[in-house]
This record gives C-alpha cells, sequence and structure tokens, in this order.
C-alpha cells in the first residue's frame, strides 16, 4: 500500500497528540488499579465531569478556559473523595467484582445527573484555537496543549511518586497492601488519596479534551474503554507503561481511522487488548501480577 | 403488644426456617410466583376500590421485566454458580437477537430456527472465550476485562460489517412475507399479551433447567469452584470443563432472551442489543435479587424494571432511570449483597436482635443459616 510521505507524517503528528491524551486518560485509571486493585468503571464518568466544569466555567462563568482546568483538578479530586467515601472505602475487602459493581453505579449516577442538568446536546467552548502548520504538517493547537498538559501530569505524578513521602506510601500500598501496614502506612488514608489523585488526573484529562473536541455526557464511554485496554497493555500501575499504552493505541487509532473500514480501528484495539490479557496479562512494562 | 404476638412472630419465624431448610421450599416458591404471573396480566384492568392494577404497570412492563429476569436467571448460571464474573453477556444477548432477524431477514429463516442458530452461535462463542480464558487462567478482574472486551469486539464487528446490518441494523419483518401472517410460527402476534406468555415460556424453560443444575450433583461442583477452585481442583473436580460447561449454557439461554427482543421490537441496531448497558442490565436483576439463587433473578428482576419504569413516568427526566439503576447497584452491594431474597429472614433477624424474641420457642432450628 503507497501513502503519500505527507500524508503520513501528518498521520503520525495526529496519532502522537491522541496517543498522549490516552496516556493522560489511562494514567489515574492505572493508579488507582495498582494501589487498590479497584477497576474503576467511574473513570470515563469522572473525565466528563472535568469536561463540563471547564465548559461551564468558560461559557457561563466568563472565565479563561486555561484558568478552569486547575479549578477542574480541585473539584475532582473532592468528588473522588467523595465517592471514595461513600462507595470504595466501606467494601475495599470485598470480593473484587463488588467493587466493580459499585463503580459502574457511580458512573450511571454521574453521567445521567450531567446529561439532566446540561442535555444530551454536544456543546463546544466559545474559543477557536486554530492550528499551528508546521513543514506542511497541520497540528490543531488545542490537542498542542492537551499533550502539554498530558506531558507535565505526567512528569509531575511520577515525581510525586517518586520522590515524595507521600509518594512512596503509595507505591509501598500498591506493592503489599498487608505489609503496607505492617510498616505503618495508614493504608485506608493512602486508598483515599489515590482514588482523590486518580479522580484529580480524570477530571484533568477530561478538561482539556474540550480544547480540541465537541463535549457530550457520555464521551467518557470511548475513552474509558480504549483506556483499559492501555492500562493492562501498560502494566498495571505503571505510568511509563501508561504513556506508552496510549501510544501504542494512539497509532492504532489514527492508522487504522485512515486505512480500516468503518470502526475497523476499535476492532483492533481490542484483538490487541485480548491478545494481550490472554499472553502478557503483567503488561508490556509491568512487573509480576498481583495475585 | 401483648405477649401472644410476640409466641404468632416466634411461630411465624420457625415456621419459615423449617420452611426455608426443606429441598422442596425453592420449587414450591417457584411454582407460586409462575402460576402469579400466569394470571397477573389478566388482572390488570381490574378494578376493585376504585384502584386498579393497570394504572401502575402495563403488560409492555411486565414484559421487559421478564426478558431481564431470563438474562438474570443465565447469567447466574454461570457467574452466580461457578464464580466466574462475566461483564461481556451483551455479545450473547446480541447474538441471539441477531441470529434472529439476520438470518430472518437474508435467508427467510423461520424466526425460531433463528433463534436456536443464534442461541448455538452464543454458547460456541461463550466455548471460545472460556477455552481462551480458562486456559490462560485469567481471573478476577482480567476475567472481566476479557469478557467486556469480547463482547465490545462483537459490537463494533456488527457495527463495521455492512453484510451484518452495519449501524443501522434491521428491521422485523412482516410476518406474511415469511409465513401465515401473526401466530406462533411467525414469531409475532397482534397485541403484546401473547408475547407475554412467550417470555414467560422461556423464563419457566431457563428457571428449571437453572433449578435442576443447582440441585444437582453438578450444581455442587459449579459453587464449589466458587467458593475455592484450587480446593474444588484438588478433591478431583475437572473444574476447566465445569466452568465451559457453565459459560456454555449461560451463553445459550441469554441468546433467548435477545432472540425475543428482536422479535418484540421493530428493529435492533449495534447500539441497543450491544450496547455497554446492556452488559448491566442482563446480570442486574440477579445481583439485586440475590447472587446464586434460583429465585434471586426473577426477584430482583421485578425490584429493578417497575421501579426504574415507573420512575421514569413520574419524573420525565431522559437518563433519571439509569440514575435508579446507579443507586440501586450501589445500594445492594453495600447494604444487602446477599441480595433480596435474604430479606425475610433479615426481616426476623431485625426483631430478634430488638427484643421480640423473649418467649422464643428453641427448637434446634437456629443452628441453620
Amino acid at each position: 500500500m503507497f501513502v503519500d510521505p505527507s500524508i503520513a507524517l501528518q498521520l503520525v503528528a495526529f496519532a502522537i497528540l491522541l496517543g498522549g491524551i490516552y496516556g493522560l486518560v489511562a494514567l489515574g485509571l492505572t493508579m488507582i488499579f495498582g494501589v487498590m486493585d479497584v477497576i474503576n468503571f467511574a473513570h470515563g464518568a469522572l473525565m466528563v465531569a472535568g469536561m463540563y466544569t471547564v465548559w461551564w466555567l468558560t461559557n457561563e462563568g466568563g472565565l479563561n478556559p486555561f484558568l478552569t482546568i486547575p479549578i477542574a483538578i480541585v473539584v475532582l479530586f473532592v468528588l473522588g473523595l467523595a465517592i471514595h467515601h461513600v462507595t470504595i472505602a466501606p467494601i475495599i475487602e470485598a470480593p473484587q467484582e463488588n467493587q466493580l459493581i459499585v463503580t459502574f453505579g457511580v458512573l450511571l449516577i454521574l453521567v445521567s445527573a450531567i446529561e439532566i442538568a446540561f442535555s444530551a446536546d454536544p456543546q463546544s467552548l466559545d474559543i477557536d484555537l486554530g492550528s499551528i502548520g508546521v513543514a506542511g504538517i497541520y497540528l490543531p493547537e488545542g490537542q498542542l496543549y492537551a499533550l502539554v498538559f498530558a506531558v507535565v501530569a505526567v512528569v509531575a505524578s511520577w515525581g510525586f511518586l517518586q520522590y515524595t513521602q507521600l509518594g512512596r506510601a503509595i507505591r509501598g500500598t500498591a506493592d503489599n497492601r498487608d505489609a503496607a501496614q505492617y510498616v505503618g502506612i495508614n493504608v485506608p488514608r493512602i486508598d483515599y488519596l489515590t482514588f482523590g489523585l486518580g479522580a484529580a488526573l480524570a477530571g484533568l484529562a477530561g478538561a482539556v479534551i474540550p480544547l480540541f473536541q465537541q463535549i457530550n455526557p457520555h464521551l467518557g464511554d470511548a475513552y474509558l474503554i480504549n483506556a483499559f485496554v492501555i492500562v493492562v497493555l501498560g502494566g498495571l500501575g505503571s505510568f511509563p507503561g501508561a504513556l506508552l499504552g496510549g501510544m501504542i493505541i494512539g497509532f492504532v487509532h489514527v492508522f487504522g481511522q485512515f486505512f480500516l473500514p468503518g470502526s475497523g480501528y476499535q476492532i483492533a484495539i481490542f484483538l490487541i487488548f485480548i491478545l494481550v490479557l490472554l499472553l502478557k496479562p503483567e503488561g508490556l512494562l509491568g512487573g509480576e501480577t498481583h495475585e | 403488644m401483648s405477649e401472644t404476638q410476640y409466641g404468632r412472630l416466634d411461630r411465624a419465624r420457625l415456621r419459615y426456617r423449617r420452611f426455608r431448610q426443606q429441598w422442596y421450599s425453592t420449587p414450591i416458591v417457584l411454582t407460586a410466583i409462575f402460576g402469579a404471573l400466569l394470571v397477573l396480566p389478566l388482572t390488570l384492568n381490574l378494578y376493585a376500590f376504585g384502584f386498579s392494577l393497570g394504572t401502575w404497570i402495563s403488560v409492555h412492563m411486565l414484559i421487559i421485566t421478564l426478558v431481564w429476569a431470563t438474562t438474570g436467571q443465565a447469567w447466574n448460571m454461570m457467574s452466580g454458580y461457578t464464580g466466574q464474573f462475566s461483564f461481556g453477556h451483551a455479545a450473547f444477548f446480541g447474538l441471539g437477537a441477531y441470529g434472529t432477524i439476520l438470518l430472518l431477514n437474508v435467508v427467510g429463516l423461520n424466526p425460531w430456527l433463528g433463534m436456536l442458530v443464534g442461541a448455538v452461535a452464543a454458547g460456541l462463542y461463550g466455548l471460545v472465550i472460556g477455552v481462551l480464558c480458562f486456559r490462560y487462567d485469567l481471573r478476577g478482574h482480567y476475567f472481566a476485562l476479557a469478557t467486556l472486551a469480547f463482547a465490545e469486539l462483537i459490537r463494533y464487528t456488527f457495527n463495521t460489517v455492512p453484510q451484518l446490518g452495519g449501524a443501522s441494523g434491521f428491521y422485523k419483518p412482516l410476518p406474511r412475507t415469511y409465513a401465515d401472517g401473526f401466530g406462533l410460527a411467525a414469531f409475532q402476534f397482534e397485541g403484546v399479551l401473547p408475547y407475554y406468555y412467550v417470555i414467560l415460556a422461556f423464563l419457566i424453560v431457563v428457571t428449571v433447567v437453572s433449578l435442576v443444575i443447582k440441585q444437582s450433583r453438578l450444581g455442587l461442583y459449579l459453587f464449589a469452584i466458587r467458593e475455592n477452585e484450587n480446593a474444588a481442583a484438588a478433591v478431583g473436580i475437572p473444574t476447566y470443563r465445569y466452568k465451559l460447561l457453565g459459560t456454555t449454557v449461560s451463553a445459550f439461554f441469554t441468546a433467548w432472551a435477545g432472540a425475543f427482543w428482536a422479535m418484540y421490537f421493530d428493529t435492533i441496531r449495534p447500539e441497543t442489543v450491544y450496547d455497554i448497558l446492556v452488559n448491566v442490565e442482563v446480570l442486574l436483576p440477579a445481583i439485586v435479587g440475590g447472587i446464586g439463587t434460583v429465585i434471586g433473578p426473577i426477584v430482583g428482576a421485578f425490584i429493578v424494571i417497575p421501579l426504574s419504569e415507573v420512575a421514569r413516568i413520574l419524573v420525565d427526566l431522559s437518563g433519571f432511570d439509569r440514575i435508579i439503576y446507579g443507586v440501586l447497584l450501589i445500594g445492594i452491594v453495600l447494604y444487602s449483597p446477599k441480595g433480596a431474597v435474604s430479606w425475610p429472614g433479615r426481616f426476623f433477624e431485625v426483631l430478634e436482635r430488638n427484643g421480640l424474641y423473649e418467649n422464643a420457642i428453641d427448637d434446634g432450628a437456629e443452628t441453620d443459616e
């Protein structure tokens, strides 16, 4: 198959931009998955909450959209703490599927509440960011900013986990919850922090999306499913893995959309997912699987 | 309260406990439920004291309830009995629906045969999923995610391939184009009442199969796998084979409900029968009613569906019924993980805790739990 090199280059640019977003979406999910061993189905709904926070503050509150992004992060952190307090904390020791069902309940409530409050119609920000042309490649500015946010978020989260006392406590809890408890880490409090941070990261991922895309209450679903793929692909709880997985899925998505008919790219993504689940469930960059 | 009342409560509690200990208690309760369901739609329009059931429930609502009761019962046979939590039953539901309507549209196959083809296809797909997941020993989260991925795979495949209907799906053809007009042979009826009895028949078949499996040696094996798979394997139960069996049977019967769905509504599209929400609707009745019980999925469906339908009528907001689903999911898992079937027992427990049983008759039935 012959492709014009300029088209190929353009596709690569799109794939990197989208891959960055995907990586950002997967960050919060992989964190909660890795530390608490909870599949957070509400992750996509938390993203949607982030999207609508930015959209509402910008269009109704008249704020600069870039100012509203930090606000969305804080709002989602608090929302995450509340959700954890009500739904996850009481049953953290229960069988895994209980937590899965509960987070799905949170997804239904959040998305429906947002739909009732803001209607199901697509919305967009009242700003026009335009695009940059570099060497004949077209780069939408909104997506470029989103990528910058993604990179900053990854570096900041990684630094936090790697070099702070709290970060070490979180990593310790991820490695072994019981052992963490024995050495004096307050595991329930770490769970609160982790879920709050995971929700805040979901909020950030959602907050950058209105910069380049129309939003609707169900937009989280598509991102959520691919985020699961990325988390497993990159390795449970691995931040570099999330970024690598995001890039891989970004490339499959963009190139698949170009070369395959219909939603063929999504079929390819699921085939990759199933293969990874079966052959290497610990992921590309993951260590041993936790029991 | 007088002393005689305590005595009556004591006797009621003991009678209930003794009854629930008998092997025949579940069949008797089920017979009563099905008997009531047989006459229920006929009583909807009866007026008594200026009040009729028909103002609150419709036959359509009952049909939807029975569809999800059927899927809940089928899901239960795999996930409730063997503990292999499936989050991808929409694949089987959709395959049943598509098997029926696609073969009817493309080759004019009678929907009853199409339903069987769809059910066999769903069973085979379940077998493939099972072989892959169990061979590679996927457990817990990974298994749930894998079943979801297999369901989504099917959804996008049907969405993409035009020969499979694509995104717009299929219309249900008029009955005279492939049969002698409306009737049982065409799987299409004038009015909703016959549909009700068809889905009730499906539910009865699935329930009887479920009950027979549970009360047989096979059920014992399946539950042993759920409680402790390694221990079950250690005492010689071929766990792999039995997990496959549970998955296949469950997929087969879930497809029946899908086939009914396809013949009851006018169109089917990937978004209606393969949607992510379908994965939840399938299992919700079993969770709410009581996982691993035979009565649970039926009771659960009669809690979930009418509640959300009534809410939809009372509160005119799109999406409000999904909030009800969400609250139910969270509430049940947090406060009553054993489901609605445990409520009568709990009712007596609460009375006991409040000291209402001062004159409790002790006959040794206390040990049952």
